[in-house]
């Protein structure tokens, strides 16, 4: 009799361990998606300085910065899921790339210091969104094998728990361009 | 760059000018080394004929001879070893990099050997020489050799019995690294293969594991463990192409590395089994051969800065 009781308080203490493993789990993807958040909010405050500067300099890459301006608004108005708004930075990642490399045409741009420093800060929030975004799956990695594997999925199960999708890795490390090679295009 | 710097003029007049020095040095402990051994060989022989009183007089006559030469000439030992680092292994240095400069007398303290935070035991006994420093490009980096090692006191029959652990032998390099930030990320091999790499792995400071960073590089994951303050930090400064370098320089080295970044500044300790720029006495200087080890080892820990990409300044950190 006592055994059976021991036998079952240890299944019980196991069992919330795991209960509570799982939510940890959980928790730890949503505040590694909140990571990725914080370093988005950074880079979009970017944007409208960036924005400013180009257009003193430019009169022919109005269409990008419009388009970046938007896409702006559209990643800050809150009402996307995380999933978009991840998506969002993507295009504007590559929207405002796009524009740093057509730079080369401006040369005063080129010359500007508050370009420069915007340029480095962007390079640097990029960089670090990536590495955000890598926690991000590791985490989601961890929590998706942790409710499709036994005993997790069984817990996985009576919670409702779904498996999350990992993000996809920006495309390019920013590894070999410096401020400079673009400069001396 | 030993076949270049060998024929470098200015350095093979200093070398020929020492060679002379060091026949003078090595003639000298020949010669006390000799009497050493022929003041004991004399010596037990005498004793065992028959003649104790005879034997340790007539071997402790050319023992304190020999000791007396070679006592006489280590004045000039120090200086030729000193002239060696200062004007070889320094002509070596500024060949390779102007701005590159050697401090025999002086290393990497004890309190930035465990600000490192590789290891975790406070050394008992701590040695360190060489200093290296310059910069390659933007770069500013320094290296020196550290032998550090911890006591073990055991209660024996006798008394007790002190004995000598290495914590780590070999060399620390630090640089500048090319990203700021503010956590502790380290990475220490996960191979307990190797005899040493065993001590050393044993010796690394330990995180709780917790802090583990699990990295997506297979092949990085397989050879070491990462662990940090902070995770997405930690991925900041190990992106996918900086794991390769890593994996890379861990590759040219005999024994595993380990690397850890505090506070900007990035180390890796490369354990030794040998002493580097010592000048050898049985050996000539002008041997082409001579400077090899020393060279090649000055530039391996130069080129570690255009290894690991540390030139590249992109992310707000100049």
């Amino acid at each position: 009799m006592i055994i059976a009781l021991i036998i079952i308080a240890l299944l019980f203490i196991i069992g919330i361990s795991f209960y509570n493993s799982l939510i940890g789990k959980k928790n730890q993807v949503t505040n590694a998606f909140s990571a990725i958040d914080v370093m988005l909010k950074k880079r979009f405050d970017l944007i409208p300085n960036l924005v400013e500067v180009v257009k003193q300099y430019t009169n022919y890459e109005q269409g990008t910065l419009t388009r970046i301006v938007e896409l702006r608004a559209k990643a800050t108005s809150g009402t996307l899921s995380d999933t978009e708004k991840a998506q969002l930075d993507s295009q504007l990642s590559s929207s405002v790339n796009g524009l740093m490399v057509n730079v080369e045409n401006y040369p005063d741009l080129k010359a500007n210091t508050n370009f420069i420093n915007l340029q480095t800060t962007w390079t640097e929030s990029e960089e670090q969104i990536a590495a955000a975004r890598r926690t991000y799956n590791a985490t989601v990695t961890e929590y998706n094998n942790a409710i499709m594997m036994f005993p997790g999925s069984i817990f996985a199960g009576m919670l409702n728990y779904q498996t999350v999708p990992v993000l996809e890795t920006v495309a390019d490390e920013r590894k070999n361009i410096s401020a400079r090679d673009l400069f001396n295009n | 760059m030993s076949s270049t710097i060998n024929t470098n003029v200015a350095l093979q007049n200093v070398l020929a000018a020492m060679e002379v020095e060091r026949k003078k040095i090595a003639s000298a402990q020949t010669k006390g080394y000799i009497f050493i051994a022929t003041g004991i060989v004399l010596g037990i022989v005498v004793f065992f004929l028959g003649f104790p009183i005879i034997g340790i007089i007539s071997g402790l006559l050319p023992l304190v001879y020999g000791g007396i030469l070679l006592y006489q000439i280590n004045d000039e030992l120090q200086a030729y070893k000193n002239s060696y680092k200062h004007d070889v292994i320094g002509a070596a240095l500024k060949f390779l990099d102007q701005s590159l400069t050697i401090q025999p007398n002086i290393g990497i303290e004890v309190s930035e050997f465990m600000y490192t935070q590789l290891f975790n035991t406070e050394p008992d006994r701590y040695n360190t020489e060489d200093l290296v420093s310059g910069s390659s490009g933007q770069t500013k980096f320094y290296f020196a050799e550290v032998h550090a090692e911890y006591k073990t006191v055991t209660q024996t029959k006798n008394g007790t019995r002190t004995e000598w652990h290495d914590i780590f032998k070999g060399i620390i390099f630090a640089a500048d690294f090319n990203k700021d930030f503010n956590g502790i990320t380290i990475v220490r091999p996960k191979d307990f293969g190797s005899s040493l790499g065993a001590w050393f792995s044993k010796h690394i400071y330990s995180f709780g594991n917790k802090d583990v960073v699990q990295l997506e590089n297979p092949d990085f994951s397989k050879t070491f463990v990462t662990y940090g303050s902070d995770q997405v930090e930690a991925r900041y400064i190990l992106t996918p192409s900086m794991m390769e370098r890593i994996l890379s320089l861990n590759n040219q080295s005999k024994y595993s590395i380990s690397l850890s970044f505090v506070q900007s500044r990035m180390y890796i300790a490369f354990p030794l089994i040998r002493n580097y720029f010592e000048a050898p006495v049985f050996k000539s200087l002008l041997n082409p051969d001579a400077l090899n080890d020393d060279s090649n080892a000055i530039r391996f820990m130069y080129d570690i800065v255009q290894e690991l990409d540390l030139n590249t300044r992109i992310w707000g950190k100049r």
